[in-house]
């Protein structure tokens, strides 16, 4: 793979306070890199202060919510034909400094989708017992889904090539993205790793994910996974292997 | 006891029906929906209209339901088929809904960049 034309998606929903810095951020690591924030019809000035900076900025007219906004972006990285897409969340949780990993991940192991990973490795993070817990169950049905060892599937920094574009830009799960996406990799038998990244904690008590909501979002998220599993693959064009 | 369960559930359904037919007329209902109103009001009819089938002794043994709880059975299972397919249907424009906000988005992006490429006047309300 040649060092290609790569852009960062940066889904935003009422992100003003953040955004600005999200944006400077990338642009100091990440030079060569395009911009692109999808607003996904926030009610602030996420847009104005996107635009301000410099970012290319995309209106959704609605929330669509997480799903909808990313597939957004991914099928403007299809249409301007770049050959990698990093999505960074718009709320300063993923450190623009550890994109060149997910880069490198993706050019070195030849990945279809590179997923930057708090849980692997060295890197610390610290969380209440239920949340590991939640998250060690989690990790584990869906590493025995996908065949392959997930520590971190709901991770939304990630890198994707060509191929992983054009898949997202027709078919992208839209109620739990992040790791309804390595089921869906998995069964177009595209080829993911994950990378050890630092994330920073949530900016201010985002933690508003009590014990009993946090047990319904497992059983949701898992039920969905379940579902999607025993879905039809999406099929692209003939030509393409596998999706 | 039997008239009276038949005029009710005559009158129900007929009710259906007209209503039915009034909102086909309004174009306040597409017919593909109207379609399964229309079976369900009419099957509903005819069973308010000879109730003898469900009285006889081979429907009853046949399936242990008896007359009134035979057409609420019966209607509910149409009621079922149909938000059912609401179901399907809300699906479809949910997704369809998804598309075209996020095909909209896109041409304004590509509007927008036109625009200012041509050094065009921008009259972007928002």
């Amino acid at each position: 793979m040649e060092k290609g034309k790569v852009l960062v998606i940066i889904p935003a929903y009422n992100e003003e306070g953040s955004v600005g810095k999200v944006i400077e951020g990338v642009r100091t690591h990440l030079s060569q890199a395009d911009l692109l924030i999808v607003n996904d019809g926030s009610t602030d000035l996420t847009s104005e202060k996107a635009r301000v900076s410099g970012a290319v900025v995309l209106d959704l007219p609605y929330n669509l919510g997480i799903g909808g906004a990313m597939q957004t972006g991914y099928q403007y990285a299809s249409q301007k034909g770049y050959d990698i897409a990093v999505q960074v969340d718009g709320d300063g949780q993923h450190d623009p400094k550890e994109i060149g990993k997910l880069l490198k991940a993706l050019e070195e192991k030849n990945l279809n989708m590179a997923i930057g990973s708090r849980f692997l490795g060295q890197s610390e993070f610290k969380s209440s017992m239920m949340r590991r817990v939640g998250i060690s169950i989690f990790s584990g049905v869906i590493s025995i889904l996908v065949r392959q060892k997930i520590t971190d599937p709901t991770s939304g920094f990630r890198a994707a090539n060509r191929k992983a574009i054009q898949l997202f830009a027709y078919e992208y799960p839209q109620d739990y993205p992040e790791p309804e996406v390595v089921v869906l990799l998995h069964q177009c038998h595209l080829k993911m790793v994950e990378v050890p990244v630092g994330m920073s904690e949530r900016y201010s008590g985002e933690s508003s994910i009590t014990k009993l909501r946090s047990i319904y979002y497992m059983v949701k998220v898992l039920l969905a996974i379940f579902v999607d599993y025993f879905k039809k693959p999406p099929r692209l064009g003939k030509e393409e292997e596998g999706c | 006891m039997l008239i009276k369960i038949q005029i009710i559930i005559g009158g129900l359904s007929m009710i259906l029906l007209l209503v039915t037919l009034e909102l086909i007329r309004r174009k306040r209902l597409r017919e593909e929906y109207a379609i399964l109103w229309l079976f369900t009001g009419a099957v509903i009819l005819l069973f308010s209209l000879w109730p003898e089938f469900f009285l006889s002794q081979f429907f009853v043994k046949l399936t242990g339901i008896f007359y009134l709880s035979a057409v609420v059975l019966i209607a509910f299972s149409f009621l079922l088929l149909i938000v059912l397919h609401f179901s399907v249907v809300i699906s479809k424009l949910t997704s369809q809904n998804k598309e075209l906000a996020q095909r909209y988005a896109l041409m304004e992006l590509e509007l927008r960049e036109f625009r200012s490429h041509h050094n065009l006047s921008q009259n972007h309300s928002n």
